[in-house]
């Protein structure tokens, strides 16, 4: 049995624009932190190669820490290790300047077990009776089936024969630019096994034909819709002819969740999901709630987020309030026994609400009376002195 | 404000002036005309009168001379330091100056606008100069008369109000700083906490703050930063979409000229056809003519042939009659043979014919010759046997040796190939056992996962089994809690404050009764005593009746009486307890079905136990549904170990995993590894061996084929060598040394008898020679006439053989002419012709196609560099970062704006709180003066605009005019003490204090003393030692002041420090 560990679209270097600064860092050191894992897994399950179908980087020519970073990663692995094949994806072409080409300080820091796919013509024997064929994607887009340029089976050999390369199934949109693989492609070259990459989610593209091409998808999620994505797969090929088994083997450490909560109870059972530090979780709030309503709320989203002070219970939390709506007016939240000043700003507040002319007019005077309800209820921050 | 220098020249009786003021309090003091009140008008002018003013005129040296001029440095705020110089009448000048430090001053205003920027930086409710209500002469405020008012009336202040101000900034400066003093301190903190969130985002004048760092700017900048990337991306990905729109036209393009070339090349290849059928006509044409124009040849040979056949029937004469020729000279010859035999014999005989002679002569040689060379042949033969006999006696000695070791290394060979052989099949079934021992690990391993997601699954239902039971008695706990009604414990601290207080109140009633009823006659009562039930009784003699708190009597038909023990005030008390007992209490108790408040105190402990169990209840709940969420997909997950078992124990086949177990415990702890270890060994070693089995086989043929061979060499040898030896007069080398001899002896008379034959030769040459020569001409003739005759034969041959073929030739072309239709094909090529002319030409359309396809890779090109769906994906992430940048602005804007109205309904509401600012500003001078006056005055009545409406004594309010000079000086002093106070600022008093008797000044020392640290009193003074202990004036000598009290007083000698004229 040839045991391969198959992997693609590390991203490496890739930003997350939209999240907070600190979750930035949070996600983007979470695609270094997985490499470890797989290649913990590959040696675990001892697998002959690592085929990595490109997208490993997530520009050709990435910043230092990335790259020096996944050369340190290989360098910690000590004792024999399977070979690792690194094969340039359409975000990180092989290109003359980019990481990959042969002259980059990223090559000279790699192990001799890890080979970068840096020739059309690639192919490497692993073992007498099976060889592996890659060919590098060498621009961001391309009309040309990589697969297609893989050497087909001469008559008489016997062999497993191995296909890795990346590119966009025709099932996809925009695959026409997208270095395009036919679905036959595997069939037609004489391959038992094609791996690919570029979709971020785990699919077996012909999952009933016999000559499986499959997406491992991105080893950790980068968006929320990914549904399959955070595994590797793990192939065995037995003879040449025999429809190899391929299994997803999950090797991330976060989950992506988009969660729409429309009361406080859906929000509260939020916080009952197991291992929510382990989730990036994007929450739109779509409810219409009191002031007092509206702390509660806030309370919670600390609660899930945290503080300077205390670690939220959420790994990654992204907040979407655009729906989240007040009931104007006060509502006899306010306790009775403020101080005359102070009930005197709620009723004005409340007569503006009453007399506004627009929902601009009544939704400001009402987040103000929300502000206020917030100070009352966190005194002790806002420095009152005894009487 | 605080005052820090004072410079004045030539300011009324005053030449020069020049005084630093101390902190705190500061006493200037000098005798009476010294100019001290001038100097407090310097100050008053210094900051309220223009220097172009008239009003000047009356500080101006009747006695003439320079202009004044009065210098004042005063400060208004941290680092905010200023210097205001002006030079009186109508020629001088104004100059305000600010510092930071106190020394190096900056130009800020001159002239008229001195006024004006002064006006607003003390806010006395004075406008600023021209404007309405601006008169010409020195401004006057109600602040003005409180800080600065003058000796010539120190009163002033209780007469004047804040509702004759010319402006308003007075009045709000004394409302801002009158609200800050009455404030709620839960208002204050939320009005700061609200003013630094509003602060955050807006200026003080309410725009929006756009400076670095701050929140607006962070937040456009944002917007801002994701915008541009958007944009970029978004013109990358424009760029894509026109370039993938470009290519992918091209790319219908090509298969659009790929498609008219792929017709083109049909058409022309129908075409070709046409044309080749056309050119095959041509060909069988020009075939037909050229097959005419062999028949004509043919032809022509035939008669050639017939030429032929008559010369060499001419050649046949010509040759028989050489022949006869030849026969005549043949029989001539043999004649002349006869003859010189004849003449040999005769000569023989007679021995005188020499020519006869020289014949018989070298016949007799030749004779010798010939038997010498036979025998020299024979030698030679007989050596060559000899030798080669010799040769094969060696190589059957060699072969004889050879052969034993062929086959030793035969056999050798044989034995290793059958052991290479045996290990082989060996080394084969250990490698298949070893791929039965990694399917039985496969198994095994599925097999673990499968018992393991079994233990998962059984958890799972262990665990939901925990959740149902746990679900059950927090519902039963929630049920028992639900069914308690208690209030907070907190709740009940006041609880049992309350029936304390009852129960003090009650004992305050508990004061003990007796009443005593003497009747006049029966009387029939029902007699309650306390809060016991009622007693009827019937008597006609006195009673007494005893209680504790209460007695009532109903008399009945008569009247109802009522006692109750203590005062109205300690009843009503009770009373108010009572009812809030029962009010706030008892639905408690009730709600609590609980008789007191223990009873009370247990059950809400009882209920905060039964929600600290549910609290623990639903943490336990929720680590069992994490539990089980940890498990969620167990199930699956068995189904899928399940099934991935099934497959791999499929794979191991028939062999039952039992019979593995003893290899598989062999594998030790990590089978894998060692299993593929081994296999790796095994299939190394199974290449050896197939290595070396195959070296063996092929060892063993060569060594088999070896001795098979030497085995026939050695055969063949030995009968070669027998017999050659039998041929042999005996041994070989006996045999080959006659021989030798015998050729020697051969080539000895060889060489004798060519030199005897050389002479004979040449003596017989001359006569062989004509006969020789007649004889070649008659043979020559006749080869000649024969070669004609061949020539012929085979001409004649030859031109039948080609008449023959030219004629089949002939006729097969002429069929393939009759069947071919020549003007038909002839017709379809002009046709053809005509269409291909109408036609693209191929090679246009291939170029058109190379075109479009160099086409294709410029803009493949072009694609590449504009990023394709890598552009696309990260559009996609930077338009979601500027939506979300954009909505956190706007929430940033709207959560800004709702601080902001907050901000402004909390001043809104303080002011309409502090509008009254008598109500506020009232007791801070009341309090004062009430304590300096021993409680004679109750109060002070302030109106809402600061006028003095009078004092209070014994309830009723009295005008300050009619009370003292004295006190009213007194009251004023306080007045402007507490109102600086308020507003932090320094406060002017010019003899303030003429009419105080010696215990009020004391009091007032002490307060000056006491206020001196909060704000700067300047007091000029005739009267030091009203103010100053007489070590705390300036020593004498030259000291202008000495401070004391740590510098917060400050005595000044103004003998010392002023210059008169």
């Amino acid at each position: 049995v040839l045991r391969l560990l198959h992997t693609a679209d590390w991203h490496l270097g890739r930003r997350f624009p939209s999240f907070p600064e600190e979750a930035q860092k949070t996600l983007s050191r979470a695609r270094m932190n997985v490499i470890a894992t797989i290649l913990d897994v590959a040696r675990r399950n001892t697998v002959h190669a690592v085929l990595c179908a490109g997208d490993l980087f997530d520009d050709p020519c990435p910043e230092p820490d990335f790259w020096a970073g996944l050369a340190r990663t290989f360098q910690d692995r000590t004792g024999p290790h399977p070979p690792v094949f690194l094969v340039p994806g359409n975000h990180d072409p092989l290109m003359s300047d980019s990481v990959w080409a042969p002259g980059h300080p990223f090559r000279a820091r790699l192990p001799p077990w890890v080979h970068v796919v840096d020739r059309d013509d690639f192919s490497y024997e692993l073992g007498p009776d099976a060889i592996l064929y890659a060919s590098p994607c060498r621009s961001r887009a391309g009309e040309h089936d990589l697969a297609m340029t893989l050497p087909a089976r001469e008559p008489g050999d016997s062999r497993l024969r191995i296909g890795c390369v990346h590119g966009c199934t025709f099932d996809i949109d925009n695959y026409q630019t997208n270095f395009p693989i036919g679905r036959d492609a595997g069939v037609q070259r004489g391959l038992d096994y094609l791996a690919i990459g570029d979709t971020h989610s785990f699919r077996d593209v012909t999952a009933t034909a016999s000559v499986p091409t499959v997406y491992p998808g991105a080893p950790e999620p980068t968006s929320f819709d990914e549904p399959g994505a955070g595994s590797v797969a793990m192939v065995a090929l037995f003879r040449h002819g025999l429809r190899p088994r391929v299994v997803p083997e999950r090797v991330a450490f976060w989950r992506w969740i988009d969660r729409r909560c429309h009361d406080l109870d859906e929000l509260r059972t939020l916080l009952t999901i197991p291992n929510l530090d382990r989730h990036v979780v994007r929450l739109h709030l779509d409810m219409t709630v009191t002031v007092a309503e509206e702390s509660e709320v806030d309370r919670i989203l600390r609660d899930l987020q945290g503080t300077e002070a205390a670690h939220g219970r959420a790994g990654v939390l992204l907040v979407d309030r655009t729906n989240l709506r007040l009931h104007p007016g006060s509502g006899g939240v306010f306790p009775d026994d403020l101080p005359p000043v102070v009930q005197d700003t709620i009723a004005r507040l409340d007569r503006l609400i009453a007399d506004a002319s627009d929902e601009v007019e009544r939704s400001r005077a009402t987040r103000a009376l929300a502000h206020l309800y917030k100070l009352l209820q966190n005194q002790d921050t806002i420095g009152v002195r005894a009487q | 404000v605080k005052l820090h220098r004072l410079r004045v020249l030539d300011f009324g009786t005053i030449a020069e002036a020049d005084i630093e003021f101390g902190p705190g309090l500061n006493i200037l003091y000098g005798p009476n005309d010294l100019g001290k009140s001038t100097l407090a008008d310097a100050i008053r002018l210094a900051l309220l009168l223009p220097h172009t003013s008239t009003h000047i005129e009356e500080y101006v040296p009747w006695t003439g001379g320079r202009d004044p001029v009065v210098e004042l440095t005063f400060e208004t705020g941290p680092q905010r330091i200023w210097r205001v110089k002006k030079e009186f009448r109508k020629a001088g000048a104004a100059l305000l100056q600010e510092s930071k430090n106190g020394n190096e001053f900056n130009d800020v205003e001159r002239a008229r606008k001195v006024d004006g920027k002064l006006r607003e930086l003390l806010r006395w409710g004075i406008p600023e100069p021209g404007g309405t209500g601006g008169g010409r002469g020195l401004p006057t405020s109600f602040l003005a008369t409180v800080l600065l008012s003058t000796q010539s009336d120190v009163a002033a202040v209780l007469k004047d109000s804040l509702q004759d101000d010319a402006s308003g900034t007075g009045k709000e400066r004394i409302a801002a700083a009158l609200e800050a003093a009455m404030q709620h301190p839960l208002f204050v903190a939320l009005r700061r906490a609200t003013q630094a969130r509003r602060d955050e985002a807006y200026t003080d004048k309410g725009a929006k703050k756009t400076a670095r760092g701050s929140v607006f700017k962070t937040a456009a900048d944002r917007v801002n930063v994701a915008r541009a990337e958007k944009e970029m991306l978004q013109r990358a990905v424009d760029g894509s979409g026109s370039v993938e729109h470009q290519l992918r036209e091209l790319v219908t393009r090509r298969g659009h000229r790929e498609e008219a070339v792929a017709s083109a090349t049909e058409r022309l290849a129908m075409l070709e056809q046409l044309a080749a059928a056309a050119a095959s006509r041509a060909e069988a044409a020009g075939r037909v003519a050229l097959a005419h124009d062999e028949v004509q040849r043919i032809r022509k040979i035939g008669a050639d042939v017939n030429e032929a056949v008559q010369a060499v029937a001419v050649l046949s004469s010509a040759v028989a009659a050489t022949e006869r020729t030849l026969l005549a000279v043949e029989s001539h010859y043999a004649e002349a043979a006869a003859a010189f035999t004849a003449t040999e014999d005769n000569v023989r005989a007679a021995g005188s014919d020499p020519a006869m002679t020289d014949v018989v002569a070298r016949q007799g040689l030749e004779l010798r010759k010939a038997r010498a060379e036979q025998a020299a042949r024979e030698a030679h033969q007989q050596i060559d046997r000899a030798v080669a006999a010799q040769r094969l006696v060696d190589a059957v000695v060699i072969a004889a040796r050879d052969h034993p070791s062929y086959q030793r290394a035969a056999n050798v060979a044989a034995t290793a190939l059958a052991d290479a052989t045996a290990k082989q099949q060996l080394l084969d079934q250990q490698l298949r056992r070893s791929d039965v021992l990694e399917r039985a690990l496969d198994v095994r391993a599925a097999e673990a996962q499968v018992a393991l997601a079994q233990a998962a699954v059984d958890s799972d239902t262990n665990l939901r089994a925990q959740l149902d039971r746990a679900t059950t008695a927090r519902e039963a706990l929630a049920a028992r809690r639900s069914a308690m009604t208690v209030p907070e414990a907190s709740a009940l601290v006041p609880m049992r404050r309350l029936a304390a207080d009852l129960a003090a109140a009650r004992g305050a009633l508990n004061v003990g009764l007796v009443v005593t009823i003497t009747p006049h006659a029966v009387l029939d009562m029902r007699i309650k005593r306390d809060r016991s039930r009622a007693d009827a009784t019937s008597t006609a003699v006195p009673m007494e009746i005893d209680a504790n708190t209460a007695v009532d009597v109903e008399i009945s038909g008569v009247a109802s009486v009522r006692v109750r023990g203590g005062r109205r005030g300690a009843q009503k008390a009770a009373e108010a307890l009572e009812e809030r007992w029962t009010r706030e209490v008892a639905p408690q108790l009730a709600a609590a079905n609980v008789g007191d408040l223990d009873a009370l105190a247990a059950a809400v402990s009882e209920a905060d136990r039964l929600d600290a169990d549910l609290k623990a209840g639903d943490a336990a709940l929720e680590s069992l549904r994490s539990q089980m969420a940890a498990l969620d997909g167990c199930a699956a997950t068995l189904l899928k170990a399940t099934e991935r078992a099934a497959a791999s124990r499929a794979l191991l086949g028939d062999t039952p995993l039992e019979t593995l177990a003893a290899d598989l415990a062999a594998l030790g702890t990590d089978p894998l590894t060692t299993l593929r270890k081994r296999r790796q060994q095994l299939s190394n070693d199974l290449h050896t061996a197939r290595t070396t089995a195959s070296e063996s086989s092929t060892a063993h043929a060569v060594a088999t084929e070896r001795g098979r061979h030497s085995r026939a060499t050695l055969d063949a040898a030995l009968a070669a060598r027998d017999a050659a030896v039998a041929d042999l007069p005996g041994d070989p080398a006996s045999a080959l040394a006659a021989a030798q001899t015998a050729l020697a002896a051969a080539i000895k008379e060889q060489q004798q008898i060519a030199t005897e034959l050389a002479a004979v030769e040449h003596t017989i040459a001359a006569q062989q020679a004509r006969i020789e020569t007649a004889l070649r001409d008659a043979r020559t003739a006749v080869e000649q006439a024969r070669a004609r005759i061949e020539l012929a034969q085979a001409a004649k041959t030859r031109a039948i053989a080609d008449h023959a073929l030219q004629a089949g030739r002939l006729g097969a072309l002429q069929t393939q002419r009759d069947a071919e239709d020549l003007s038909s094909a002839e017709n379809r090529l002009q046709e053809a012709t005509a269409s291909l002319a109408a036609l693209p030409i191929p090679e246009r359309a291939k170029a058109a196609l190379d075109e479009i396809e160099r086409d294709i890779q410029r803009t493949h090109g072009a694609l590449e560099q504009v990023g394709g769906a890598v552009a696309r994906d990260r559009l996609r992430d930077v338009t979601e970062a500027f939506e979300a940048a954009e909505r956190r602005e706007r929430e940033i804007e709207a959560d800004y704006e709702a601080w902001s109205l907050l901000l402004e309904q909390m001043k809104e509401a303080d002011a309409a709180q502090a509008s009254s600012l008598g109500q506020v500003f009232a007791p801070a001078v009341a309090d004062r003066f009430e304590t300096l006056t021993q409680q004679r005055y109750e109060n002070v009545k302030l109106t809402a605009q600061l006028g003095t409406e009078g004092v209070v004594v014994g309830g009723a309010v009295r005008s300050t005019e009619r009370i003292s000079v004295g006190t009213r000086e007194q009251l004023a002093t306080l007045y402007r003490l507490s109102m600086a106070e308020y507003l932090s600022t320094a406060v002017v008093l010019d003899d303030q204090l003429v009419q105080s008797d010696l215990t009020r000044m004391d009091w007032f020392r002490a307060l000056l003393a006491e206020k001196a640290r909060l704000f700067q009193i300047v007091v000029f003074t005739c009267r030091p030692g009203d103010y100053l202990a007489a070590n705390a004036m300036a020593a004498k000598g030259k000291v202008v002041h000495k401070d004391t009290d740590g510098g917060l007083v400050r005595a000044i000698d103004l003998g010392r420090a002023v210059r008169r004229r």
